[in-house]
């Protein structure tokens, strides 16, 4: 009976069974009838006639078949005789199943990334509903200002909200920072959302009104592990940023915000900011841009109503949120500015959009090692056939059909894959984690839901089946195909066995040298960019180097000067003895921060708004000899450079040679324009060499330095974060306890964190780093398993050609033309892979350019390397079995069977 | 399927039944088990717990078909005939049996 018929019949089993059932029951009646009519008494005729039939449910069960039950039972039998035949093999059943679940664990931890950071939906109501709303070109990043409007104005949403999605809290009052991810919401952000109290109650519109009082709400596992679960916590306080929030209530479990890989632990309103950053904060500056918002739309309206209706109050609110201090051009683009939505039922996310190419990149990786170790798997397979052709040949003479055996072979692949699949899925829980801890900063971690949800699941019982029945169908083929007559007889002396019997075998291997040989040029790209970002000289030395933030709370009713606490603390460690260098700066390099300004320079006309920016820095004397820059010409600042003085500046050479085409800029001035005014002039006092700023990757950017002393954000109370450069002499460590004392005994308010100058520049090359070492473990396996592919089925071939060898040993050929006959055979395999894996290259690794540093995706020397890497593996590989084909012994061989 | 005393020898049943059908055109079940039996002068007795698995593997095999009809006693009965794959499948059973038996004859009178 056909399988489908089969499955058809459970499906309609309950017609089936009725059908059976009225038949069965005419078959009673008429009996009963027949026994009546020869004078029993119609009780005993109902008995007589049963106990004739026998078992009655019995026999319907029987009669439904072969059908489901015998079905189940020739599939308990197959996984029975899997069982045996794989555990009389244990060596073929452990490499099996070893490179499968690599293979598989390998996809599903990408996979599980994956479902992660963009399938998930997030843990609210109706998400379907939600709807980021953005500002074209602009980005997705808004203003109070702009915020306030669009909630007092809009109607085309049935709810819309604002947070902030990158706040840091700092819990301790004041010495070193343990910050907690929070963020700053609207009043009507749980509402909207559709997130409940776990405990308490959550913000309220009322709760966001300017001059609200400091409240906080905390997510379900912030309240488990830093109140151990305490319900007396609701109307306690918290500090944050040193200042005091009450905390009124607890979020439902689950929810921590709608930035993914992120875990909020702390909701505040967005009034709150008054308090936070006092008045310094950014509730009414027109050029803050801190918020995303988000709307839930209303069942009947589609995305072109709400575009349509943001349209219409898009110049009223542009208008009526100008900022002021902009020059009259900016401010004519910004009234320009018009609104656009995009669904967002998964969430938000920076890492999304910073990982999304790598993670597919890696998926499309892990898929290309399934595939090289389905096909070495199929290859064990196929030698296994032909050493199972006796038993398969003695199965067929016995009746047995061809489905049959092609059943009995898929039950075994199948079952390697499953068996396969479940140490993969382990393998992966640990994999995904691995990944995720690889692709967090050390200071900022990433959370991630990585629990095994239906789509993981799903997903790896699919690639199991998949795989088993890719791997398997092949062979199982074959095998079924086996001629009874001539698989029995064969055992007798064959003198030269046919080579049609490996073609397939040889494909597969072919197969295998191609892809891997694409997964090796891919790594080695890979990893030659990241050899290159991670050796190439960044313009400062990083190691011995310790960055420590500072940052101080504003102090209600008096300004904090943060310049003369930084001159205190700069002249505190510089007298220890384990300091070599110190200095302070606003920005350090590749922390993601940056300040740029509108050059104004004689004789420079910009060729884009772009080309007449320069970045800037504010720094303290002794910066550049701390952080190992060299000063090429003029001058360090010094104690002469004061607020109030003539205004200087550091310039690099990069800034040299775009604005003044000079490799010596020392004495020429620039002047910088903000909004409608200009500042400076500042005078160049000195040239340093280019030093990377934001990113390693960065083509380096004209940079300019001012003086610390000279910047009137920073002892204006304005600025209140700053940030510490330390040196260390000599390889030595520098104590961070009695570092910390120092400082505080400066301020005692002082919020300080500390970080390796080497950390940071690591950090910022973390992604680079994890597709590269991914990229190298993957190719290597790659290599790893095409070479077990060659070795396999040459070892097979040279054993099963032992006859022939011997008998062309015996006739006279040479150990040396044995080996070269075998090694011609490898070399033909290879050189198609290499031809076919070339092309397939070429094709897929500009798909990774934008991974690449300093490499062109076509780079000559990583292909050819790769290309020489595998030939050479393979050669190896194929060394032995050569080495054996030509120590055959004639009359061994040929006295053998 | 359980084996009892009086069964028919195995393989034989869908024998006899494809017969009967060739015979005697559409029949139910019950009819069939009656034919058997009088026909072989109750010789052979078919088991009728593993008439109906037979029947409908031959009918899922192709070589028999069903539909419901009505006796002359006004009862829903399903009737079997033969297709023309059941009447190769007849001509080649009837063959082999022959051949069989045949075997058997010579082996009691030479062996």
């Amino acid at each position: 009976m056909s399988w489908s018929r089969r499955l058809l019949n459970l499906f309609r089993s309950n017609r089936h069974s009725s059908d059976l059932d009225r038949e069965l029951a005419f078959h009673l009646a008429e009996r009963i009838d027949d026994l009546e009519a020869a004078g029993l008494s119609h009780e005993a005729a109902v008995i007589e006639a049963r106990r004739r039939f026998g078992n009655y449910g019995g026999t319907k069960e029987h009669t439904r078949d072969a059908d489901v039950v015998s079905w189940l039972d020739a599939l308990a039998d197959d996984l029975r005789f899997a069982l045996r035949a794989l555990r009389h093999s244990p060596g073929f059943a452990l490499v099996a199943i070893l490179s499968l679940a690599l293979g598989i664990g390998a996809n599903t931890a990408i996979f599980t990334l994956i479902d992660a950071v963009m399938l998930r939906s997030l843990p609210v109501s109706h998400p379907e509903e939600l709807v980021q709303v953005t500002m074209g070109e602009r980005g997705p990043v808004f203003t109070n200002p702009i915020w306030e409007q669009l909630r007092d104005h809009q109607t085309v949403f049935a709810g819309i909200f604002a947070y902030s999605a990158f706040n840091r809290f700092n819990l301790s009052p004041s010495g070193e920072v343990r910050a907690v991810a929070g963020s700053l919401v609207s009043g009507n952000y749980f509402a909207v959302l559709g997130v409940q109290p776990a405990l308490g109650r959550l913000l309220s519109n009322s709760d966001d009104v300017r001059g609200c009082p400091p409240l906080a709400v905390l997510s379900d596992a912030f309240w488990r592990s830093e109140f151990g679960a305490d319900p007396a916590a609701i109307g306690k306080t918290i500090t944050l940023n040193s200042h005091a929030f009450r905390i009124v209530g607890v979020a439902q479990s689950g929810f921590t915000g709608l930035e993914v890989g992120q875990a909020t632990s702390i909701f505040a309103p967005i009034c709150a900011d008054a308090v936070l950053s006092g008045p310094n904060n950014a509730l009414d500056r027109r050029s803050s841009w801190w918020l995303t918002v988000v709307g839930r739309t209303a069942p009947d309206v589609s995305l072109e109503r709400i575009r349509a209706g943001l349209a219409s109050l898009a110049p009223g609110i542009f208008e009526a949120t100008t900022p002021l201090s902009a020059g009259a051009e900016q401010q004519q683009r910004y009234r320009k500015t018009t609104f656009d939505v995009k669904p967002a039922p998964n969430g938000l996310s920076l890492i999304r959009r910073q990982y999304r190419p790598a993670l597919l990149t890696l998926m499309v990786i892990v898929a290309l090692v399934l595939l090289i170790a389905c096909a070495n798997v199929a290859n064990l397979l196929l030698a296994r056939a032909a050493v199972r052709r006796r038993e398969i040949a003695i199965r067929v003479a016995l009746g047995a059909s061809r489905g049959r055996i092609v059943r009995q072979l898929l039950t075994e692949s199948v079952l390697l894959s499953v068996v396969a699949a479940l140490l993969g899925l382990v393998l992966a829980q640990w994999g995904s984690r691995l990944l995720v801890s690889f692709l967090s900063p050390s200071s900022d971690p990433i959370f991630l839901n990585l629990a095994f949800d239906r789509r993981v699941l799903g997903f790896s019982i699919a690639v199991a089946m998949l795989t088993g029945i890719g791997f398997g169908l092949a062979p199982a083929w074959r095998s079924a195909r086996v001629q009874p007559n001539a698989a029995l007889k064969a055992n007798a002396r064959g003198v030269v066995e046919g080579q049609r019997g490996l073609s397939l075998g040889k494909a597969l291997v072919v197969v295998q040298v191609a892809v891997s040989l694409t997964l090796i040029i891919g790594a080695g790209l890979l990893l030659g960019s990241f050899k290159k970002l991670a050796t190439l000289d960044p313009g400062f030395r990083p190691s011995d180097v310790l960055l420590v933030s500072m940052s101080h709370p504003p102090r209600p009713g008096s300004n904090v000067d943060m310049r003369s606490i930084s001159e205190e603390v700069l002249r505190r460690v510089r007298a220890l003895p384990e300091v070599a260098a110190a200095s302070v700066s606003q920005i350090t390099p590749l922390s993601n921060t940056s300040w740029n300004e509108d050059m104004v320079v004689d004789g420079f006309s910009a060729k884009s708004e772009m080309d007449g920016v320069a970045y800037f820095n504010a720094v303290s004397d002794d910066y550049f000899r701390t952080l190992g820059t060299p000063l090429l010409a003029g001058r360090d600042f010094n104690q002469g450079d004061r607020l109030g003085g003539a205004k200087v500046a550091i310039v690099n050479e990069t800034m040299a040679r775009h604005f003044y085409k000079t490799t010596d800029p020392v004495g020429r001035t620039f002047r910088v324009r903000v909004g409608d005014r200009m500042e400076g002039p500042f005078q160049i006092v000195g040239l340093v060499k280019d030093a990377k700023y934001q990113t390693l990757r960065e083509e380096t950017l004209a940079t300019a330095f001012i003086p610390v002393a000279q910047d009137t954000t920073i002892g204006g109370g304005l600025n209140l974060d700053l940030n510490l450069e330390l040196r260390a002499t000599g390889g030595g460590a520098i104590a961070l306890p009695s570092l910390k004392k120092i400082l505080l005994d400066v301020d005692p308010s002082l919020s300080v964190k500390f970080t390796r100058f080497a950390t940071q520049v690591e950090d910022s090359l973390r992604r680079e780093r994890l597709l590269a070492t991914l990229s190298g473990f993957f190719g290597a396996l790659a290599l790893l398993l095409a070479t077990m592919g060659l070795y396999g089925v040459l070892s097979y071939n040279v054993a099963r050609r032992r006859n022939e060898i011997g008998i062309r040993v015996a006739l006279g050929a040479g150990r040396r033309q044995v080996t070269t006959m075998v090694l011609a055979e490898v070399s033909v395999m290879v050189c198609m892979g290499l031809v076919i894996g070339l092309g397939l290259a070429l094709g897929m690794t500009r798909f990774i350019a934008s991974f690449l540093f300093g490499l062109a995706p076509t780079d000559a020397a990583t292909i050819g390397g790769s290309m020489a890497l595998l030939a050479g593996v393979a050669l190896f590989a194929a060394y032995l079995p050569a080495r054996r084909a030509s120590r055959v012994d004639p009359m061994e061989a040929l006295r053998e069977d | 399927m359980g084996k009892s005393k009086n069964d028919i020898l195995q393989g034989t049943l869908s024998l006899l039944v494809l017969k009967t059908l060739a015979s005697r055109g559409p029949m139910h079940g019950y009819a069939i088990t009656s034919h058997i039996q009088q026909v072989s002068s109750e010789m052979l007795r078919v088991e009728e717990g593993s008439l109906y698995p037979a029947l409908h593997r031959m009918e899922q095999d192709g070589w028999i078909c069903a539909e419901w009809g009505v006796t002359e006693k006004n009862r829903q009965a399903r009737l079997y005939s033969l297709t023309a794959a059941g009447r190769k499948q007849l001509a080649s059973e009837v063959e082999s049996w022959a051949r069989l038996t045949e075997g058997v004859r010579r082996v009691l009178r030479y062996a």
